[in-house]
């Protein structure tokens, strides 16, 4: 019974079915005792791999990423807010944001949704980011991921000014640098220094697993 | 000889012309830049101000950088506007040491950084937008009347641009507004608009529905008029990004499809057959889409989103001639990178026509005086504008 009620909440996300429908197989699946952190990781996160997969095959794109993002947010909503979530602890800690001097965010804003839809501790610094408060929000939290943005060209080497404040503060052993944005290039993180450059919400999500191993 | 304009319509009908032509688009914040690396500024006559969004934008009068540079403009054509009547009021909404917000014409704010050096690029962060639901919808539509005489020029004279439309020869002619897709993610912001395919699946429809009217009747009468004096009817559209379109074929041909074809095709019944389509990023997945949508012609196809114009003649024949597609961040370079581009792409697509090089966006400041100098003696070389006189 578990394991079909979790197959459907994660094929319901998958095909893009509406929040109401979801909150129903999730009411079901409380009444039937199962775990929320199980909801949360056989159900709703399968789903989402599931999106992640039918994007990287050509089938979903940024409409569909979004929309998904959204019922998976609209779930743990609800979750969180009825419902303790002893058991679920975060997959690790990211600190996030748009580098100075440039305010698109969109791109970001999709792998905050993945990466918090996945299980991570996101902290969103918005755009246009001064490369100090990168690294102050780093030693705030302790995480062990940056996540860069950078849209334009013209702001690309932000990137590189804030890894190199993270070398002078003597953070960067500890924290894995993942760039991502329309002007990043695999070269271009080589160049700069960074761990690895994300293509998209999805390869950053899957790349930020691969990290902690979870 | 033939003219700019005969051998843009060349190029667009697939046939050859006796000299490729050249065109791009500047930035006037990359003239600006310029004109301190040597440009002629005794040239000027006048430098204007206009304000998008608030933020000053210079309009230089006397200097060409069409005929300075040697490149022909795409078209010049009849100015109808296609926004909101009467417009938003542009004020600004609140000021911080960091940014200024700003309601524009359209309704939207946007945010632009306040610090000169981040400021060059005109490309400022919307934060809102004037439809959110099916009310501020209903709402909006109340500006968007096809009927109101303010949508045409105020020397809109039927007799007199026939006859300018039938002689002028600097370049094509032609017309412009936006698609479905560019008109609701302007007016709802991406996010908003692109996950309402799914939320409110009706509003999407009913807005096509009045988009496609709009459009029509709004763009009617020069299209009557003019017929096929018109070479080029331009959509902007930027429905893409650098990893695929915003929206699924799926979502395409449900929503964006019939409405397009509907379009194209009174555009057609009037004899305007060249329908060219603007889009960043990469649409790949939506080529067929839009062959059936009836676009002939793509620009700028750029090259960092795995647009390639070879590719797409090859693949697709006539079905469309392409614009653009010289990698910015190659030819910014100048020297062996420039060269490297430019004859990796242009001499075979000339040969297979239909097919007009241009940077794969606006010129940017990135670009030095210097750098463009030599790019455009070089083109010009490739295109055989040598023998021009």
């Amino acid at each position: 019974m578990t394991a079909e009620i979790l197959e459907e909440i994660a094929v319901t996300l998958s095909e893009l079915e509406d929040s109401a429908k979801i909150r129903g197989l999730i009411d079901k699946a409380l009444a039937q005792r199962v775990p929320v952190a199980e909801i949360i990781e056989e159900g709703l996160r399968k789903g989402l791999d599931l999106v992640g997969k039918k994007y990287e095959n050509g089938v979903f794109f940024l409409a569909e990423l979004l929309y998904a993002g959204s019922i998976m947010n609209d779930a743990l909503q609800m979750l969180r807010s009825n419902l303790d979530l002893k058991g679920v602890e975060p997959k690790g800690v990211v600190v996030l944001g748009t580098v100075r001097g440039d305010m698109h965010d969109i791109g970001k804003n999709i792998f905050k949704m993945f990466a918090i839809a996945s299980g991570f501790e996101v902290h969103d610094l918005g755009v246009d980011v001064e490369p100090e408060t990168f690294v102050d929000k780093l030693r705030e939290t302790k995480a062990e991921i940056l996540g860069l943005s950078s849209l334009l060209t013209t702001t690309l080497w932000e990137i590189k000014n804030v890894i190199e404040k993270l070398n002078k503060a003597g953070m960067r052993d500890g924290v894995k640098v993942l760039i991502g944005g329309n002007a990043v290039t695999k070269d271009f993180a080589r160049e700069v220094g960074a761990d690895e450059v994300a293509l998209d919400a999805v390869e950053g999500v899957k790349i930020c697993r691969r990290w902690v191993g979870k | 000889m033939m003219t700019p304009r005969e051998r843009m319509k060349n190029v667009i009908h697939f046939k050859k012309p006796d000299i490729l032509p050249w065109t791009e688009s500047f930035f006037s914040e990359t003239l600006n830049k310029w004109f301190s690396e040597g440009l002629p500024a005794d040239k000027l006559t006048i430098i204007d101000w206009t304000y998008v969004g608030m933020m000053p934008d210079a309009l230089f009068f006397g200097f060409n950088p069409n005929s300075y540079f040697g490149c022909d403009p795409l078209m010049l054509g009849v100015d109808i506007d296609t926004g909101p009547i009467p417009k938003f009021k542009k004020r600004v909404i609140g000021v911080t040491d960091r940014y200024v917000d700003c309601l524009t014409e359209t309704g939207s704010v946007l945010r632009r950084s306040t610090k000169a050096e981040y400021t060059w690029y005109n490309m400022p962060m919307f934060i809102d937008w004037p439809i959110k639901d099916r009310k501020s919808w209903e709402e909006y539509k109340k500006r968007l009347d096809p009927k109101d005489p303010r949508r045409y020029p105020k020397d809109w004279d039927q007799d007199a641009y026939i006859e300018f439309f039938e002689s002028t020869q600097d370049s094509a002619t032609g017309f412009g507004f936006a698609g479905f897709y560019g008109f609701g993610a302007q007016l709802m912001g991406i996010p908003t608009f692109v996950t309402m395919f799914y939320k409110d699946p009706e509003l999407i429809h009913d807005m096509a529905e009045y988009w496609e009217y709009f459009t029509i009747e709004t763009i009617r009468d020069a299209v009557e008029t003019l017929k096929d004096r018109i070479d080029i009817n331009y959509w902007w559209e930027d429905l893409a990004y650098k990893h695929g379109p915003s929206i699924s074929p799926k979502l395409y041909r449900e929503f964006l499809l019939p409405h397009y074809r509907k379009v194209i095709g009174f555009l057609r019944k009037n004899k305007i057959d060249r329908i060219l389509m603007d889009c960043d990023g990469n649409f790949n997945p939506l080529l067929d889409l839009l062959v059936e949508a009836g676009f002939n012609g793509l620009i700028p196809l750029e090259v960092n989103s795995g647009m390639d114009a070879i590719t797409i003649r090859k693949k697709y024949g006539n079905s469309f001639w392409c614009i653009g597609n010289l990698d910015k961040r190659e030819i910014v370079k100048g020297g062996a990178a420039m060269r490297k581009e430019v004859d990796s792409k242009v001499p075979i697509l000339k040969e297979m026509g239909g097919y007009i090089p241009m940077i794969d966006h606006q010129v940017s400041v990135e670009f030095t005086l210097e750098k463009f100098k030599e790019y455009a003696e070089y083109i010009k070389k490739i295109c055989g504008y040598t023998q021009k006189s």
